[in-house]
């Protein structure tokens, strides 16, 4: 359905264009759940961004393919670009508040999204909206939909915003760490919709987070980007029980365990086995595969700490991970 | 709330947002006054000293913040944040001062090139560095760590969380970490306390909490936690909480979790649950939990 083809973005500086991703490719299929995971920076969000063609076009240089059923959205103009945004593909933020306009209400937000692809009254719309909020789980939708975005809680902001997304019944959303600004059990409870929404509606998902937890939960592919690149995209149990490349395994080692707490108990010096930072140097004590990225960083002629945060270093492991794939 | 924290031990706190986690620390650390109750550091009351010895006792008691940003001053460079504190306690000269904040930035990670920059030159990992850093040079007994980890990356995170471990060694530091992450505060944590609006629910060795949790409030919270496990290999049946943690103005009579619990019965709404030591050191406010 959605096919990304060598997308690359770059931004203007004061130097001329400065990439920031390069050579991005992927696809989704119908109703598949698509993670994609990676640091801060890595340019997970700038590629959803640049999907719905929401980079400023004056500062920002995107080339590449997007096809969406067959269309190129790269190319397309203003205009085309906004029936497809909202009605073909929808798109949830990061923190709800900031995504939310604090001076209307949020059934006017909504119907707004609405009625910008549908041509219905008012009375309509309204109905719509409160069917919508009701489906995400608000409890009295006909209430909510004449409260403002400060008086429900962040969970609830979080819901307003995928019934806003998921009201004109797009084929394909782009959730851009939905969770990260919520709590555990209120990130479980959104999570949960989310995967219900998109099996019983067919809904594509594109998942962007760097929580790989949940991604285990929500998706059943996984990309994981680097520097702009992406380094491996495999079945999300399949890059979990054998990462392919040592910045996904890296990434995985990173994440402090609770089950691996007392294998650590027996010395306080044996915590850092666990706990391995993805960056810089491997620890001693944690070794394997991440080794391997070093000794290959090493072979690229650069001290691995450098080389890591070097694109070239990222583009040569995406290769290697390839091969291996 | 009652509780006791070892020398040397790292005490762990969770709670969602809401639960009061950052109000308990921020009174540790004399921050905010006890409301009702005491609070004794090795025997002194904070509370009830003068504003004089106040500032002299709480340099053993020093918090770090979880925005690394907004903890530093933009306008200052990093070695003047990290000297300030050395300049408050007084007594040392200007050289001395450096040396020592140059050299608590040497034990934290960072380059003495760095100290003359301003924090905006600096990564969120760097600049969490430099808090950790600037508590360091008072040299300090307990440590209180304010969501430390929450805004900074996966990679990051293990990263300061390691540094965190090795100070403690080092140094003999107790820590107070306070946290909603659980894998974090399992990871660090000798032992561990469930903090539900206000209340303590569950307190007990971390092994404990994480192998049998018995609280209904932490066994939810343990199997919200996604784990980053192929399908097969995750065993857990999520609990999934209904709705949100109420308004701590105006709480659920009882038991304050039973809004949302499992197995909230009529007594849950007129008695409040007893704080019990239902094995050796775990503690548990629940009517219904059995070890």
């Amino acid at each position: 359905m959605l096919e990304v083809r060598g997308l690359s973005i770059a931004f203007a500086s004061p130097t001329g264009f400065t990439p920031v991703t390069r050579e991005v490719s992927f696809s989704i299929a119908p109703g598949e759940r698509l993670g994609v995971v990676g640091e801060s920076g890595c340019g997970k969000s700038v590629t959803g961004l640049s999907i719905l063609g929401l980079l400023p076009r004056r500062h920002s240089r995107v080339t590449g393919e997007i096809l969406f059923d067959g269309e190129d959205l790269n190319r397309m103009s203003p205009d085309q670009m906004r029936a497809v945004r909202g009605r073909k593909i929808g798109m949830i933020f990061q923190e709800p508040m900031t995504a939310l306009d604090p001076v209307f209400t949020i059934g006017e937000q909504i119907g707004e999204a609405y009625r910008q692809h549908f041509p219905v009254s008012r009375a309509q719309a309204r109905e719509r909206v409160i069917e919508a909020l009701a489906r995400v789980g608000i409890p009295l939708p006909a209430r909510r939909h004449d409260e403002y975005p400060h008086q429900l809680s962040g969970g609830m902001r979080q819901r307003v915003m995928i019934a806003m997304a998921l009201i004109c019944e797009p084929r394909l959303l782009i959730a851009d760490e939905p969770t990260t600004a919520l709590d555990v059990t209120v990130q479980a409870q959104i999570t949960d919709l989310l995967l219900e929404l998109s099996s019983t509606q067919g809904t594509a998902l594109m998942f962007i987070t760097h929580d790989l937890g949940v991604v285990a939960e929500v998706c059943t592919r996984m990309v994981t980007m680097y520097a702009g690149e992406v380094v491996e995209d495999a079945p999300t149990d399949e890059a979990l029980l054998r990462p392919r490349h040592p910045y996904t395994s890296g990434l995985l080692r990173s994440l402090p365990r609770l089950a691996q707490r007392k294998a650590n108990r027996c010395s306080r010096g044996l915590r850092r086995s666990a706990v391995c930072a993805a960056r810089g140097l491997p620890r001693s004590s944690c070794r394997g595969r991440w080794h391997e990225r070093a000794d290959h960083a090493g072979a690229a002629g650069a001290r691995s700490q450098d080389s890591l945060r070097h694109p070239r270093a990222g583009r040569h492991g995406q290769g290697r991970g390839w091969c291996e794939l | 709330m009652s509780f006791d924290v070892q020398a040397g031990e790292t005490f762990g706190v969770i709670g969602e947002s809401g639960s009061g986690k950052t109000t308990i620390g921020r009174a540790l650390v004399s921050l905010l006054k006890p409301t009702a109750g005491t609070m004794l550091h090795d025997g002194q009351n904070l509370a009830a000293l003068s504003a004089n010895q106040l500032r002299k006792a709480r340099r053993a008691y020093q918090i770090v913040f979880q925005d690394p940003s907004a903890a530093l001053n933009p306008r200052q460079t990093i070695l003047d944040s990290v000297c300030e504190p050395l300049e408050i306690q007084g007594g040392l000269s200007r050289i001395e001062r450096e040396a020592r904040a140059i050299e608590a930035l040497g034990r934290v990670g960072i380059a003495s090139e760095y100290a003359r920059r301003y924090p905006h030159m600096l990564s969120g990992g760097q600049k969490q560095r430099v808090n950790i850093a600037r508590v360091l040079t008072l040299r300090p007994r307990l440590i209180v760590c304010d969501e430390v980890v929450a805004a900074l990356d996966v990679s990051i995170r293990g990263d300061v969380l390691n540094l965190f471990a090795e100070l403690q060694r080092d140094f003999g530091l107790t820590y107070v970490f306070i946290t909603h992450d659980l894998s974090v505060v399992a990871h660090v944590s000798d032992r561990v306390a469930v903090t539900y609006l206000g209340r303590f629910v569950e307190l007990g060795p971390t092994e404990a909490i994480n192998e049998a949790p018995l609280h209904p409030y932490t066994q939810a919270l343990m199997s919200a936690e996604p784990v980053a496990l192929p399908s097969h290999l995750r065993t857990t049946q999520r609990i999934v909480l209904e709705g949100e943690i109420p308004s701590p103005i105006d709480p659920p009579s009882g038991c304050r979790f039973r809004t949302r619990c499992r197995h909230a019965q009529a007594e849950c709404a007129s008695r409040e649950p007893e704080w019990r030591e239902l094995r050796p050191g775990h503690f548990v406010a629940c009517h219904f939990a059995k070890s």
